[in-house]
């Protein structure tokens, strides 16, 4: 076990360096660049070399780059461009914000879809398993941004019982009664998406056990369904939707930026979208690490997950497979 | 890029702005600088001025005004775009001001107390400040300050955006703590357009080397930043909000009525507009004009539609080499002529503007001083003129309909920053008006930097569809017509035309404002006769704000001027008793 981790995490940071390596090379040979956003045209070509050199743009890609890796290892993340300001001030906040609301909109799809697949494998094709596809349908039919705008519509501007966008009301910063008013919305949305996707794998995947012949087994031994459910079927069942669960770990950092920009939410998917425009090549270079970081430690989580609910995959033994 | 304007700012971007004042003559009475111009009268759809005499300003309340950007900083050294701009009109205040007609004014909020005074020559400048005024720490505000600002702006290391105000400044002379003489190195008229400067504090920075003054935190931490405007920067959540309390010691004689404003950032404009329908917001500057029937229809909203300080244009190359066999279609003055006809202006004004909007004949602003008015010539929308234009210059209508002269046929693409709708619409239509004359017009949508990187820049493409945004108020227009501006300069479609350059330099070194006038009037009808673009229209987005905000006529918001939807803060007022 120890020694499938140790190597899990060298080859997650060879894997962190490539990419790294890529999109910060990609990065710079976009057309555009930090200083054509930013500065007006009428600066004498004088004066805009001089402050190539003050950005350390005047310099080669590679030079660049190992500068940048080498303050990242001094955990030092780099400044913007445009105003001269750490990146962990803007970086940090807008990351616990989409924390917030993403990890509640995740929690909150699993508590309700998982369950509700299993439901609907036992009851196939009942009310609720039609429901449950209308649901999806709409989920993965209605563009996000287009719900939200309905919901805002409906909850915030007619009935005026919910706020319209933001985190926080003005003045009431910190307050949880304020924040869970202002997560309804933008939760309802994020999960109801989740949910389309979560219960359709739960379901899917159960009614493939229950056709085994282990399954009939346990039936024909006279267990109760029960027991064959919930011992028996749904272990086996959960694998695959574990792994979907976690590849979908890193949105809760990266965020969802069509959700965040309707209700105006202060988080990383908004601030990813802004800083490309601008070319912020410091804050861009820290959200795809971020987010890079939290796609192997996704995976890796999804790995040993499996060990818990499979016993039949043992993490590590000679020189085990990384699924 | 805020507010989808145009990519570089305008005209005169080398140049700044303009001209003068003057006349020392006017220079000793405390309100606008120059004659007053002809300012004609823009229709307004609803917004009524949102008082009546009887009411009587009452103080305190809170405004909110929206965005859609965040700040880079309020240090007026650096700060250039429209969100630091926006947020520095409530906290910094300008050693001279922008009157509604976009000329140099004092008022009782300017840190000069008169107009500055220009030696005959036109060569020196001297400028009186108020002996009053205080940083919001309780420092003077001294000719130390003004002195400081222009030396940091106009030192290459510090990086100032601003940096080509102040390049003929030759040495500054302070006569007395609040009298300070500049001297030029040449004349030039848009010097004093300059001084419509917001300062720096130079008791914080005087001390900081230029080249760190951009990393310094005056500017960027509230805490650090004292202000020299009616309201201080208490409080910058990056990303959400800004809070500004009304400063207690401020030392203007006319203090704000609303003791606070919270400057909010939207990510998104349709939230923008529905929270100013909500009521969460007072103030949004821009209402996509897909949504201008239901704010209008909410009844609460006073809405303008009035254009504000950019104008849209339909750029032609001049250099041969961007076209199939190095054929220039656009060499004949005629051709382009006809083209200017073919458009229907005022039809993309009414249909996809939705009126915020006015057709221009020449780059200047309508309404200000410059603005050559009639002299500058007008292509109504005519396709009969356009065809007759189009013999007249020698195109023939070939087998497949579209017109051809010397075996090359009239067809060209003319591209366009993608994501702007107005524009992408718009695009469509030109489309349509040329194909009905004979030509062939290809739309083009490209990604903005790409556009600017890989085709304005270098001047390769064959037709630009643009916009600039004329947020400096000198006329000059050397810097976007002028040969010496030929790519990588604003000059992106090679235009050449030596009698032009030579009036805009005539101008700029012309000091008496009404000389001036005579002289872009001229440049005005030469350049609307030559067309190095088709000039299209004065734009802008209609502008929404709540009717809790009340001011008398006088005040009102003008949208003609960089940030001139505040123009007269200080005296409005909150009413919440009739919300």
């Amino acid at each position: 076990m120890t020694e499938y981790l140790v190597r899990r995490v060298l080859q997650a940071v060879l894997v962190l360096f490539l990419i790294t390596v890529v999109s910060f090379g990609l990065m710079h040979a976009a057309p555009g660049g930090p200083l054509k956003v930013m500065l007006s045209p009428g600066m004498s070509p004088e004066a805009q070399l001089i402050q190539m050199k003050n950005m350390g743009l005047d310099q080669p890609v590679y030079i660049q780059y190992m500068k940048w890796v080498g303050n990242l290892l001094q955990g030092d993340l780099g400044h913007t461009f445009k105003n001269n300001v750490p990146v962990g001030d803007i970086l940090w906040p807008t990351v616990w914000n989409t924390f917030v609301l993403m990890s509640v909109a995740w929690g909150l799809s699993m508590l309700i879809a998982i369950p509700w697949g299993i439901y609907n494998s036992t009851k196939q094709y009942g009310l609720s398993d039609q429901i449950a596809s209308i649901v999806a349908y709409l989920g993965f039919a209605m563009p996000t941004f287009w719900f939200g705008i309905m919901l805002q519509q409906f909850f915030a501007m007619q009935l005026n019982l919910l706020p319209l966008s933001d985190m926080y009301t003005m003045g009431k910063e910190g307050q949880v009664s304020d924040l869970i008013l202002h997560l309804i919305l933008p939760v309802t949305v994020l999960t109801l998406v989740n949910i389309a996707a979560y219960v359709k794998y739960t379901r899917a995947s159960m009614l493939e056990v229950l056709e085994q012949d282990y399954i009939r087994t346990a039936r024909a031994k006279g267990m109760k369904e029960r027991r064959v459910i919930f011992r028996h079927a749904l272990r086996n069942a959960l694998i695959p939707v574990v792994t979907i669960i976690g590849l979908d770990l890193p949105t809760l950092v990266a965020g969802a930026a069509l959700t965040e920009s309707v209700f105006n939410w202060p988080g990383m998917g908004r601030l990813f979208v802004e800083m490309a425009v601008a070319r912020e090549y410091s804050v861009l270079m820290s959200i795809t690490l971020l987010i890079s970081l939290m796609v192997i430690i996704g995976n890796l989580l999804a790995d040993l997950i499996y060990a818990l609910v499979d016993p039949r995959v043992q993490l590590g033994r000679k020189g085990g497979r990384a699924a | 890029m805020k507010k989808g304007k145009g990519w570089l700012k305008p005209l005169a971007l080398l140049s700044l702005t303009g001209a003068l004042l003057v006349g020392c003559s006017s220079g000793n009475n405390a309100s606008s600088g120059t004659p007053a111009p002809t300012q004609k009268p823009v229709e307004q759809v609803a917004p009524q001025a949102t008082s009546t005499d009887d009411e009587k300003p009452v103080d305190g309340g809170t405004f909110t005004h929206s965005t859609t950007s965040d700040i880079v900083t309020i240090n007026p050294i650096f700060g250039n775009d429209t969100a630091s701009g926006d947020v520095m009109e409530y906290t910094q205040a300008y050693l001279y001001n922008r009157n509604p007609s976009f000329d140099l004014a004092v008022y009782p909020w300017s840190l000069a107390a008169e107009l500055p005074k220009v030696s005959e020559d036109g060569l020196t400048y001297t400028i009186k400040m108020k002996n009053n005024a205080k940083w919001s720490d309780g420092t003077p505000i001294t000719a130390d300050d003004l002195i400081f600002t222009i030396n940091a702006i106009k030192t290459p290391e510090t990086g100032s955006p601003e940096i080509t105000k102040y390049d003929k400044v030759k040495e500054m002379k302070k006569l007395d703590d609040y009298t300070v003489e500049i001297k030029l190195t040449q004349l030039y008229a848009p010097f004093a357009f300059g001084l419509m400067q917001k300062l720096a504090p130079a008791h914080v920075l005087k001390d900081v080397p230029f080249k760190e003054l951009q990393a310094h935190s005056y500017g960027k931490d509230p805490a650090k930043t004292p202000t020299s405007g009616p309201f201080k920067w208490s409080e910058w959540k990056q990303k959400e909000f800004h809070v500004l309390d009304a400063n207690p010691d401020y030392w203007g004689e006319k203090k704000p009525h609303i003791q606070k404003v919270v400057y909010k950032i939207y990510a998104d404009q349709n939230t923008q507009v529905q929270a100013l329908m909500k009521g969460d917001v007072d103030l949004v500057d821009s209402i996509p004009v897909t949504q201008l029937e239901a704010v209008k229809a909410k009844g609460t909203i006073n809405i303008s539609t009035e254009p504000g300080p950019s104008y849209e244009y339909f750029a032609f190359n001049f250099d041969k080499k961007n076209f199939p066999n190095n054929y220039g279609l656009f060499e004949g003055q005629k051709t382009r002529q006809a083209i200017a006809h073919a458009i229907n202006r005022q039809g993309i004004i009414d249909n996809i503007l939705k009126g915020t909007g006015k057709i221009m004949d020449a780059p200047f602003l309508p309404g200000t001083w410059a603005d050559p008015g009639d002299a500058a010539v007008h292509y109504e929308y005519s396709a009969e003129k356009a065809k007759q234009l189009l013999k007249e210059d020698g195109w023939v209508a070939g087998s497949d309909g579209i017109l051809a002269k010397d075996g090359n046929r009239f067809s060209f693409e003319f591209i366009f920053n993608s994501g702007n709708s107005r524009r992408e619409q718009a695009a469509v239509v030109i489309q349509q008006n040329l194909k009905e004359i004979g030509i062939e017009a290809k739309p083009k949508a490209l990604d903005f930097s790409a556009l600017v990187d890989q085709y304005a820049n270098p001047g390769k493409f064959q037709v630009l569809l643009l916009g600039w945004q004329l947020s400096d108020p000198d006329p000059d227009g050397i810097s976007t017509f002028g040969k010496k501006a030929f790519p990588p300069g604003n000059n992106a479609g090679w235009y050449d035309n030596p009698k032009l350059d030579a009036l805009w330099e005539k101008a700029v070194s012309t000091v008496k404002q009404e000389e001036r006038a005579a002289i872009y009037k001229e440049v005005g009808k030469e350049i609307s006769t030559n067309l190095p673009y088709v000039f299209m229209y004065q734009y802008g987005t209609p502008r929404g704000m709540t009717s809790r905000v009340k001011y008398k006529d006088e005040f009102k918001p003008v949208s003609m001027i960089p940030y001139g939807e505040t123009f007269g803060f200080l005296n409005w007022w909150i009413d919440d008793t009739k919300k």
